[in-house]
């Protein structure tokens, strides 16, 4: 008879309904889930740098907690020696002594208040550990081929045994901190995996050799684990499904489906499907992959094993995982950045709130900022790591007196500030003279590779609107004299950019056209295309043609194209660029323009031409439009996003957020 | 369009070759600086063969992430050589490669080099810039054989410093 920590009835709601199978509970071990749902563990840099659990992190586990409605919670990977080795992230939480338990045992006790399950990760991080030590350990010492991370130095067999133990000593401490489940992470070129890959396993020994030698350490932590925390607490593991290593010589796949068969057979209760490394060159969890692609690898590791497989990675919708399991594919939806970008995700998927999700938008600004050594936060999501801030979470603090607000403009960063500013009790109207929501994310969201997911940002932030009450004036330009015959309390300017036009071109040039109007279809676009900005807008337009056959170049101030983009997502664009033979001349100027070509200039004077049919301006400057005719009003005022400042969609929304905050 | 093309690649050229006269000089500087801090009982030659050695260490982990496995071991080792000559082309040599009697054996031929004449130009034995070189190609060898669980080793057969018109070096699989 299986333990059943916590009972769920989920009948009474529509997303039972919609996702039965997402929500019917499962056996893992001896422990009854109540639901496929699960929160995958994620690193959040949160923590103390000497690995103590911080009240930030057990508020943002609670979050997701409570999330997950009453499926698996998993705090983030403990890493598990004295050296710190085996530490990847600054703020990694610790394990490798009884005095963190205290710790460890409020996140268990925060997961368990909203009555889900807690699980316990262990992640030495291995090849790319080492954090704040000059070498990081593993099988054997390849070095590394991405300079951030450390040398490596070749573990010895004691060092070996001691790692062993170091995995079973922490998987007691996750056991007496009151953690329900424990998980070994065996992905993206954490030790574990550095053992299971021939890449970075080159030993002879013992623990290395043919794949059962690669494995053997892996089998006598999973062995040792077990036998430490007993038959009532699950034990599974996370294993690439493919490595994504070809380049380097990797594990092959059908190796991948070998070590779940020696997994299983050493003993764990489940599977948790991965794929690629973080050296790999292949996009795995970028926008630009498209939803659902990774699901083949858990139809793959069910047909080799029989317990319960599970996987994350691009299932942003549950409409993918709910298939998935109906069809004995997959058995357990984890989630990884859904949760960061909503807590809430999964909750509002039971409750038949669909809309109020704020999705995400796989960005990776979110490990962007991991591997940089900063704490965690989200593009789309400026709650995330500020839930334990009063004023932030879970609802905006209300406002001490209602104001009429006035917001100008209905793009991302109008949308956020309405809706919070109308949650904290003002009466709010949005103006735009567009008839549509989403500012000039409309036509951003054009551009390829994956970028009309942006859009779910105003689909939630409509949804949101509507919810507290915010009144929409569209198709209504915004002048002097409205202001004055509305005399809001506040006016909010959220009016987006304007187009730089470009000195050395003439104004009446009719082969000169704005970003908007290529991106929207309304301007006629010749074979020859040179892209003024080689920020992302430039990017994205320059991409939406090239992919149409046009030949394009794109040249630009900045030092490098997509200065401006995280790099977590900059390296795809680069290789977009390369494929779709897109150049681009950066820190250079267009200094005169001509009838069919146009002259660049790079940043240290040489001079070439250009030919062109079509010249697209991307170049924003500021839009300072109506602050002189609200500040003449004397009216409150701020002026928020792009108008303040041209960045990006996550600028936008969290200028929004925190002002919506102040008014 | 007031533009000049010749004099614009003029401007360019001469600016090239000038940065690349600067990177010899600038070697050759601080060998001498390094010369007179070890003091005159240090062995110019070991001293110089310290640098390269770091150098190629240096260079070696820098073709890591160029180099790729997908397309075979053949076009991987190709990529290779090219990558090397590569460096020294950037230098201002001319360098090619060409293919030996088996796919995993390459020849790397260089035509005409700067830096026997940086050498002369600052007394420096011909022998020294032969073996600096080798040191080079050498020590990058060593993470690229690591890192892609290869033994390639590069030999010298003829050296422009002693007198041999070229630098032929072999680039091969190592015969155990």
């Amino acid at each position: 008879m299986a333990r059943v920590l916590f009972e769920w009835d989920y009948s009474s709601y529509p997303g039972a309904k919609s996702y039965p199978n997402l929500f019917n509970p499962i056996r893992i071990g001896n422990l009854m889930i109540p639901n496929r749902v699960k929160y995958a563990a994620t690193e959040d840099n949160l923590n103390s740098h000497d690995g103590f659990v911080t009240d930030a992190d057990v508020a943002y586990i609670r979050a997701r907690a409570e999330g997950v409605i009453g499926g698996m919670c998993f705090m983030q990977g403990v890493y598990m020696d004295q050296a710190r080795k085996g530490q990847g992230y600054v703020g990694q939480a610790a394990a490798w002594d009884d005095k963190f338990i205290p710790g460890l045992k409020r996140l268990a006790d925060a997961i368990h208040s909203q009555r889900a399950i807690a699980g316990f990760q262990l992640m030495d991080c291995g090849r790319v550990g080492a954090v704040d030590v000059p070498y990081g350990h593993g099988p054997s010492a390849v070095p590394q081929r991405l300079r951030i991370f450390r040398p490596m130095h070749e573990m010895t067999i004691p060092e070996i045994e001691e790692m062993v133990q170091q995995h079973v000593d922490a998987a007691k401490r996750g056991v007496t901190a009151g953690f329900d489940v424990i998980e070994i992470s065996g992905i993206v070129g954490y030790l574990i995996s550095n053992f299971v890959s021939k890449y970075t396993n080159r030993r002879s020994d013992k623990y290395g050799g043919d794949l059962r030698g690669r494995m053997q350490a892996v089998v006598e932590i999973i062995q040792g684990v077990k036998k430490a925390v007993g038959p009532d607490i699950p034990v599974g593991i996370r294993l690439c499904a493919e490595e994504l290593l070809d380049d380097v010589r990797g594990n092959t796949p059908e190796e991948s489906m070998q070590t779940y068969v020696i997994a299983e057979e050493a003993g764990v209760d489940y599977i948790s499907v991965t794929a690629g490394w973080q050296e790999s060159i292949v996009p795995v969890i970028s926008r630009d992959v498209p939803m659902g692609s990774w699901l083949h690898l858990a139809k793959r590791a069910k047909q080799h094993v029989k317990i319960p497989v599970q996987m994350a990675y691009r299932l942003f919708l549950p409409e993918f995982p709910e298939k998935a399991i109906a069809a004995g594919e997959l058995d357990m939806w984890e989630i990884c950045r859904s949760m960061i970008a909503d807590p809430l995700m999964p909750k509002k998927v039971l409750e038949g709130r669909p809309n109020e999700i704020r999705h995400c938008v796989a960005c990776n600004l979110c490990l962007a900022r991991l591997f940089r050594d900063a704490p965690m936060t989200c593009y789309i999501n400026p709650m995330c790591a500020h839930e334990h801030v009063e004023s932030y979470y879970p609802k905006p603090v209300a406002a001490d007196e209602k104001k009429q607000v006035m917001i100008v403009g209905a793009g991302p960063a109008g949308l956020e500030c309405a809706h919070v500013a109308a949650r904290r009790g003002h009466e709010v109207k949005v103006y735009d003279k567009r008839e549509e929501l989403g500012g000039s994310l409309l036509e951003a969201s054009r551009a390829p590779y994956g970028d009309d997911e942006l859009m779910t940002c105003v689909t939630y932030q409509k949804t949101m609107c509507e919810k507290y009450g915010v009144e929409f004036r569209l198709g209504t330009e915004v002048t002097a004299d409205l202001i004055g015959e509305e005399m809001p309390d506040v006016v909010v300017l959220a009016t987006g950019p304007v187009y730089a036009p470009l000195p050395s071109a003439a104004a009446d040039n009719p082969k000169v056209v704005g970003v908007l109007d290529v991106l929207s279809g309304k301007a006629q676009v010749g074979d020859k295309v040179v892209v003024w900005g080689n920020r992302k807008p430039g990017i994205g337009v320059a991409l939406y043609l090239a992919k149409q056959g046009k030949k394009v170049t794109i040249v630009g101030k900045e030092k490098s194209a997509g200065f401006d983009v995280n790099p977590s997502f900059k390296w795809r664009y680069m290789i977009y660029l390369r494929q779709n033979k897109v150049n681009a001349y950066n820190d250079c100027d267009i200094v005169e323009v001509g009838q069919s070509e146009l002259l660049v200039r790079t940043f240290d004077g040489y001079r070439f031409p250009l030919q062109y049919d079509t010249l697209v301006l991307t170049e924003r400057r500021p839009n300072e439009d109506l602050k002189a005719a609200v500040q003449g009003e004397g009216l409150q005022l701020y002026v928020i996003g792009d108008a303040l400042m041209p960045r990006n969609l996550s600028s936008a929304v969290h200028d929004g957020y925190r002002i919506g905050l102040r008014i | 369009m007031a533009f000049d093309a010749e004099k614009e690649i003029t401007k360019l050229w001469r600016d090239l070759g000038s940065a690349q006269s600067e990177v010899g000089k600038t070697y050759m500087r601080w060998r001498r600086a390094a010369l007179e801090i070890a003091g005159p009982g240090a062995d110019p030659t070991e001293v110089s063969l310290k640098a390269a050695r770091i150098i190629g260490a240096e260079f070696g982990r820098s073709l890591l992430p160029r180099l790729n496995w997908l397309k075979g071991e053949e076009a991987w080792l190709i990529s290779l050589a090219n990558q090397l000559a590569g460096q020294w082309a950037t230098q201002g040599a001319q360098v090619k490669v060409e293919k030996g009697a088996n796919p995993f054996e390459l020849f790397i031929k260089w035509e005409r080099c700067p830096w026997p004449t940086f050498a002369k130009e600052y007394d420096v034995p011909m022998e020294e810039d032969v073996r600096c070189c080798d040191a080079i190609l050498e020590t990058s060898l060593m993470d690229i054989n690591v890192f892609f669980n290869v033994e390639y080793h590069i030999e010298t057969l003829k050296a422009i410093p002693r007198g041999q018109g070229v630098c032929l070096r072999r680039l091969a699989k190592r015969i155990k």
